[in-house]
């Protein structure tokens, strides 16, 4: 039977994609009916609008990285890529205002096409750069885009600093862009980045699924040497998949330095690439390449953003925070379920033998104390915050231990 | 571990579930409608329903600054019988970027149970802010700026009114005391650089810009270097200034944690002695550094006396509590009349120093020395201010 | 006498697949007993029941009388049965003796590692291995006969009494066979019990006292092999009588395709300096060469090299239809009218995330495009012919590539190959690893095809096939030429000694 999520599959019913849009559905309806302000019910609208537009920025981010991934590669720097092209966007938005003009407001439609331009522009340096590190260098893409990752922050700030110096005569880390064309496009940026997103992932499946290029993504992905000795070019497809993947970035720059109306390359878009690649591993991208669809990505993205959404909702503290643990959480349990579902290792054992007799108390240890963390925000629970996160851990530990036991009856 | 494949029946199952609850959730919404409409038209809260409410404070970034306002917070939470009108107050800290206060600002205008806002802006100039900002005020939200200001000039309409340090004054007090000190030591001419998270931020530029004023034109501002809140780049910044600038007399920290940052480096490289040491607000390890003998004169803000009006405020705001209004806005007819200002100290180690009390206006500036200081903190459970 | 190992009624059931059903015979204490059966057939399920690798089966495997269930290949190991496996299981960078006490190391006193006594003991054994090593050589730069060597040696110092061998001889030298018939008379005479799993009928024939086929799972029969004959061996093993091929019947070749002059590909950091030297060859349309060679003679090199795959330093000439041509990519070659079916399909040949149709369309996507997109129904119909020229049995054009038996993932690939009309198709051991069935399904496939015009190039590590399949054969040894014969020339032996370097350059 052919797993989905891999090229030229049939026309099941996609397994993958279903099991995340039901989880997906639960977190939003368990949230929903969980939070006492129940937000999603009563200001209907502008929730919508915090998820869509925080979709979309991560699902055009997370298009290009699955792009990547399929091909075989992986690309650490869309974050420092975002930055980048917002600062090159924003220097040049400078460069065609009056010299004076510290809030960019007198850039005219010439100067406006001039810097979303450029933005693009390096995105297409920087992933032509990528492929010849990765190509003619040979570094492994991991070390090519790590060193990117570090470097192009870095490189924004000092362009930053530079210009802003030579222009304005005083240095600043960041650029304050009030046009009234990004003004308007902020206005109207829920359902302009989702249009975007939307056509990007039309456009992305198009490619992927229906064109030699996509076939050819997939085969590289999925055996790079055989995909050479078939007589694919396979520098060229990495040269699209690393461009496509900066381009998206870089895109995304635009649309979040009109979202906030500044470029501060020094903090903005930080992490971004980590929650892009785990958007793209939920939605069942396989980081050794080959394997991967467009729905799940799209759905992956959502799903994310809609469990850390559900964080600041029901703790009532900002998530922030917590968004670190919760991306590492839902990427570990989603790749576990992918696997098993796919190797069909569904008879193997997690809990046997000493280390899972191990795993099991820290894992119960660590429910415990985010239970406790978490419980702090939840005003029901003032006061018992201890008690509760010792029941959650006991609980944990007790259903652990069950499966553990399940396990063992099963094997002998 | 066993994962039972996603069945027909399971999948209708889940649907048919989802369905129900959203009904659930449907009718229960309408059993608690909020009355946020009413208290924007200014009719007393008190006699709508007790429902739960909120104020948030937003801070600009992560620092010890902000325990010392939490616990001005807290105290004002109960000084004014905040529970018994079911209000609570919390606080959020946020990243250090200009996102993370715009996606807060969003995230609270979806809450209903949050009533009012205060937030130091970490960009005075931020559009994207300030429009939201604005969004909770249609809302009917208060909202307030505490600490740091949008731009008065441009985004004045963002918030109803203004609490914290007048960072003119705080600068111009500051330049004083530096220029005391320096005439001190028989320094009549030299540099200096000031430093600070963001040179772009409202109340950073005030004090920078008050320190230049009264420091007097006989030394020179180097620079003004900014750190965005990083603290090893906070001591790179001092170590590059002492390199880079020959006739460097005085150092001027301008947020909290540059006073330990300027201290820790002049103390490493030995160089101590060869600078006035001004800086703002007493971050606890600022304090140590004084007692060393690292640090000359301290300007302090009063950050627990900024959360316990910020409390204040708000509820008056959302009760319509006309005389407490007009008692913190005497003037809130005239231009400027929408800022409230908090005290300012002036700590300095001992009475030996050159930084007299004369110096200054009592009515807007107490002179203190370091162990008074240190008493008044104690008497408020604080470590910082 | 009591067996040393019986099977009662073993059966292993995988996902989808009965590997294993009902095997019973006996190992008697003492004897070289053969395993025979095509690839498939449960051989290598049924040894890492033995060994102690799979402890989830059905039926009794007893050892010395007494009924055991190894949950390990330690308790197998503790149990005195140790397995010699065709893939050489030694860590490379470590040292002979290193490999040897590997999980078993020796310990000073004070609870340091003891190299001094694992060497000597290292030494000790290797001597009577007639392996002339020095212990503390990494046994990555050791010959492949002597790697094998070492894993016997390894098996020894457990002090087995059973021992499993799995195609111990497929890249050994002639002489490093026949050393390994002394060890094994060695350790016969010391009472070893030895589990030889061959299909070479002429080691089965002169090593084993007893003879047991496999096949589909199943026992066909145990047999002594005085009582028995190699065709009948083999017929056994299909179900069927396969006659010897011969098919040079008709087959007359054209026009010259294909000719090399002089081709040396340089090899910077090895102490010979060149994978190839002065190699020279013609091949015509219709015509089967054969290319004969051990492992790492330069075999698998010479096609990369025609085919655009190898990098790009050699230095001579490859004319096609008399043009000098040299591809710097295997697009280029492919575009000439150059295909190449390479070895080790799952490594280089497969892609498993793909289907079948996927796998088959790989090379000829723009004939399935229709208005820029890649039309589901044209690639469908495009892969048709190939599935069915070259028989490929697969539930349906999109059933996964990986669900395919070696013998059909490696007709799928010589579709994709055919797809793109080739002239010249170099096939590197193209059936390695297929069961004899599928083999002659083969032989009959690539016979056809040189009918039709296409000229082959044909690598192959066995040396019947050669004979049987190609028009001439030519012979590496160590990157060199060392001879060339005509079909009716050519033995085995003396290509055997061509490829060892034991006669000169040899024509005929």
């Amino acid at each position: 039977m052919n797993s989905s999520g891999s090229a030229g599959g049939g026309w099941r019913l996609p397994r993958h994609e279903l099991a995340i849009l039901a989880a997906t559905v639960a977190v939003f309806v368990v949230t929903g009916w969980l939070d006492p302000n129940h937000t999603y019910f009563a200001n209907w609208a502008e929730s919508r609008d915090i998820i869509v537009r925080n979709t979309a920025l991560l699902g055009i981010i997370a298009l290009g990285a699955s792009v990547v991934i399929i091909a075989g590669g992986i690309d650490l720097s869309a974050g420092s890529m975002v930055a980048f092209s917002a600062t090159t966007c924003a220097l040049v938005l400078m460069l065609c205002a009056a010299p004076d003009d510290r809030r960019l407001v007198t850039v005219g439609p010439a100067g406006i096409a001039a810097a979303v331009g450029a933005a693009m522009l390096s995105g297409l340096l920087v992933g032509t750069l990528h492929t010849w590190l990765i190509t003619a260098i040979r570094l492994p893409p991991f070390v090519a885009t790590l060193a990117t990752l570090v470097g192009l922050r870095s490189f924004a700030r000092a362009m930053c600093l530079f210009v802003t110096k030579e222009r304005w005569g005083s240095e600043s880390q960041q650029i304050n862009v009030n046009t009234p064309f990004f003004a308007w496009l902020k206005e109207h940026n829920v359902w302009i980045m989702a249009g975007t997103f939307l056509v990007l992932a039309i456009v992305t499946w198009l490619i992927l699924s229906r064109t030699v290029l996509g076939r050819h993504l997939y085969a590289l992905g999925g055996n790079e040497q055989a995909a050479r000795l078939s007589g694919i070019r396979t520098e060229n497809v990495k040269w699209f998949a690393y461009c496509y993947g900066s381009l998206t970035a870089a895109l995304a720059g635009i649309f979040l330095m009109a979202d906030s109306s500044v470029a501060q390359p020094g903090t903005l878009a930080r992490g971004y690439e980590l929650n892009a690649i785990a958007a793209a591993v939920v939605g069942g991208c396989s980081l050794q390449g080959g394997v991967g669809t467009v729905p799940g990505t799209v759905l992956g993205a959502l799903f994310l953003r809609l469990v850390i959404d559900a964080v600041s909702k029901l703790i009532k503290a900002s998530a922030d925070v917590y968004e670190g643990m919760i991306v590492g959480i839902i990427v570990a349990l989603a790749v576990t379920f992918t696997q098993v579902g796919r190797r069909g290792q569904a008879g193997r054992a997690f809990f046997s033998g000493a280390r899972g007799l191990a795993a099991i108390p820290t894992i119960a240890t660590f429910a415990a104390l985010l239970a406790t963390m978490a419980a702090a925000n939840v005003p029901v629970l003032e006061g018992r915050t201890g008690l509760f996160g010792v029941v959650v851990g006991g609980i944990t530990l007790v259903a652990l231990a069950a499966i553990r036991h399940l396990e063992s009856r099963h094997a002998s | 571990m066993f994962v039972a494949p996603m069945t027909r029946s399971r999948l209708h199952l889940a649907l048919s579930m989802t369905a129900a609850i959203l009904l659930a959730g449907c009718s229960s919404e309408r059993k608690s409608a909020s009355p946020t409409a009413d208290a924007a038209v200014g009719k007393p809260a008190a006699s709508a329903t007790k429902k739960p409410r909120r104020f948030i404070f937003i801070t600009n970034g992560d620092d010890p600054f902000w325990d010392a306002l939490l616990s001005g917070l807290k105290d004002g939470e109960q000084r004014f019988g905040c529970a018994a009108a079911g209000i609570t107050v919390a606080r959020d800290v946020n990243n250090g970027s200009a996102e993370g206060q715009i996606e807060r600002l969003r995230q609270y205008a979806t809450q209903d149970d949050v009533a009012g806002i205060a937030i130091s802006v970490i960009q005075a100039d931020n559009q994207s802010i300030v429009e939201e900002m604005k969004k909770l005020r249609a809302k009917g939200v208060k909202v307030i700026t505490v600490d740091g200001d949008v731009n008065r000039d441009t985004f004045r309409d963002a918030r109803s009114y203004y609490i914290g340090t007048d960072n003119v004054v705080g600068g111009r007090t500051l330049g004083t005391a530096a220029r005391a000190l320096l005439e001190a030591r028989g320094v009549t001419e030299g540099g200096y650089v000031q430093f600070a998270g963001f040179t772009d931020n409202d109340n950073a530029r005030s004090r920078m810009n008050g320190v230049k004023e009264t420091i007097g034109p006989a030394y020179a501002e180097r620079d003004r270097m900014a750190d965005e809140m990083d603290l090893p780049r906070a001591r790179d910044n001092v170590r590059n200034a002492t390199q880079n600038h020959k006739d460097l007399a005085a150092l001027v920290g301008i947020w909290a944690y540059n006073a330990p940052a300027i201290a820790d480096v002049v103390t490493e490289s030995g160089t101590r002695d060869k600078y006035v040491i001004a800086t703002f607000d007493a971050q606890d390890l600022a304090i140590g550094h004084m007692e060393k003998g690292r640090i000359d004169v301290m300007v302090v803000q009063n950050p627990f006396e900024m959360g316990v009006r910020t409390v204040r405020l708000l509820k008056a705001m959302v009760e319509d509590d006309k005389p407490v209004l007009d008692e913190m806005f005497p003037n809130s007819a005239s231009a400027g009349g929408d800022v409230h200002t908090t005290g300012l100290r002036v700590v300095v180690p001992d009475s030996t120093s050159p930084v007299k009390s004369n110096l200054f206006d009592p009515q807007v500036v107490e002179h203190m020395t370091l162990p008074d200081f240190k008493a008044w903190l104690a008497k408020y459970n604080l470590t910082s201010s | 006498m009591t067996p040393i190992v019986a099977f009662r009624g073993v059966g292993k059931t995988f996902p989808g697949v009965v590997a294993l059903d009902g095997v019973s015979f006996d190992l008697t204490p003492g004897e070289c007993h053969a395993l025979c059966g095509e690839n498939g057939a449960g051989k290598s399920t049924l040894m890492k029941l033995l060994s102690g690798v799979i402890s989830d089966y059905g039926g009794e495997i007893l050892v010395r009388g007494e009924p055991v269930r190894f949950r390990g290949t330690r308790e197998a190991e503790a149990a005195g049965i140790a397995i010699i496996h065709q893939e050489l299981n030694l860590v490379e960078q470590l040292s002979a003796a290193a490999n040897i006490f590997l999980g078993r190391e020796r310990r000073t006193a004070m609870g340091l590692l003891d190299d001094t006594t694992m060497e000597r003991e290292s030494a000790e054994l290797l001597a009577e291995l007639e392996c002339p090593v020095d212990p503390r050589t990494p046994a990555g730069s050791l010959r492949v006969g002597d790697q094998q060597l070492l894993e016997i040696a390894k098996a020894v110092s457990l002090a087995s009494d059973v021992l499993i061998m799995d195609e111990p001889t497929s890249a050994l030298t002639d002489a490093e066979v026949a050393r390994l018939d002394r060890v094994i008379a060695r350790l016969r005479a010391r009472g070893v019990t030895i589990l030889y799993i061959s299909h070479k009928m002429d080691e089965v024939f002169r090593l084993a006292d007893r003879i047991t086929v496999l096949r589909d799972g199943r026992v066909v029969t145990t047999v002594d092999r005085t009582a028995t004959t190699p065709r009948e061996i083999t017929s056994w093993m299909v179900g069927r009588d396969i006659a010897a091929h011969d098919f040079h019947g008709s087959r007359s070749p054209g026009a010259e395709v294909l000719a090399i002059r002089s081709l040396t590909l340089p090899w910077p950091d090895h102490p010979r300096g060149y994978r190839l030297k002065d190699v020279s060859l013609e091949l015509r349309a219709g015509e089967i060469l054969g290319v004969a060679g051990l492992m790492g003679a330069g075999r698998t090199e010479l096609l990369e090299t025609i085919f655009g795959a190898a990098e790009p330093t050699w230095t001579g000439e490859i004319l096609l239809d008399g043009r000098s041509v040299r591809f710097s990519h295997p697009a280029d070659a492919c575009a000439a009218g150059i295909a190449m079916v390479t070895e080790d399909r799952k490594r280089l040949g497969l892609f498993p995330d793909l289907d079948v149709a996927a796998n088959v369309s790989l090379c000829s996507l723009n004939e399935a495009v229709r208005g820029g997109l890649l039309s589901r129904s044209r690639e469908e119909s495009l892969v048709a012919g190939p599935l069915r020229e070259t028989g490929v049995k697969t539930p349906g054009p999109h059933a996964a590539i990986t669900g395919l038996s070696g013998g059909n993932q490696q007709k799928c690939i010589i579709g994709r190959w055919l797809l793109v009309k080739p002239r010249v198709l170099l096939l590197d051991d193209p059936t390695r690893g297929i069961d004899v069935g599928a083999k002659a399904e083969l032989y009959t496939l690539i016979d056809r095809l040189c009918r039709e015009g296409l000229a082959v190039i044909l690598t192959s590590s066995e040396l019947p096939e050669l004979l049987a399949l190609a028009d001439r054969i030519i012979v590496l040894s160590e990157g060199r030429l060392t001879a060339e014969f005509p079909r009716a020339a050519a033995t085995e032996q003396k290509i055997m000694e061509a490829a060892t370097g034991t006669t000169n350059h040899v024509t005929i």
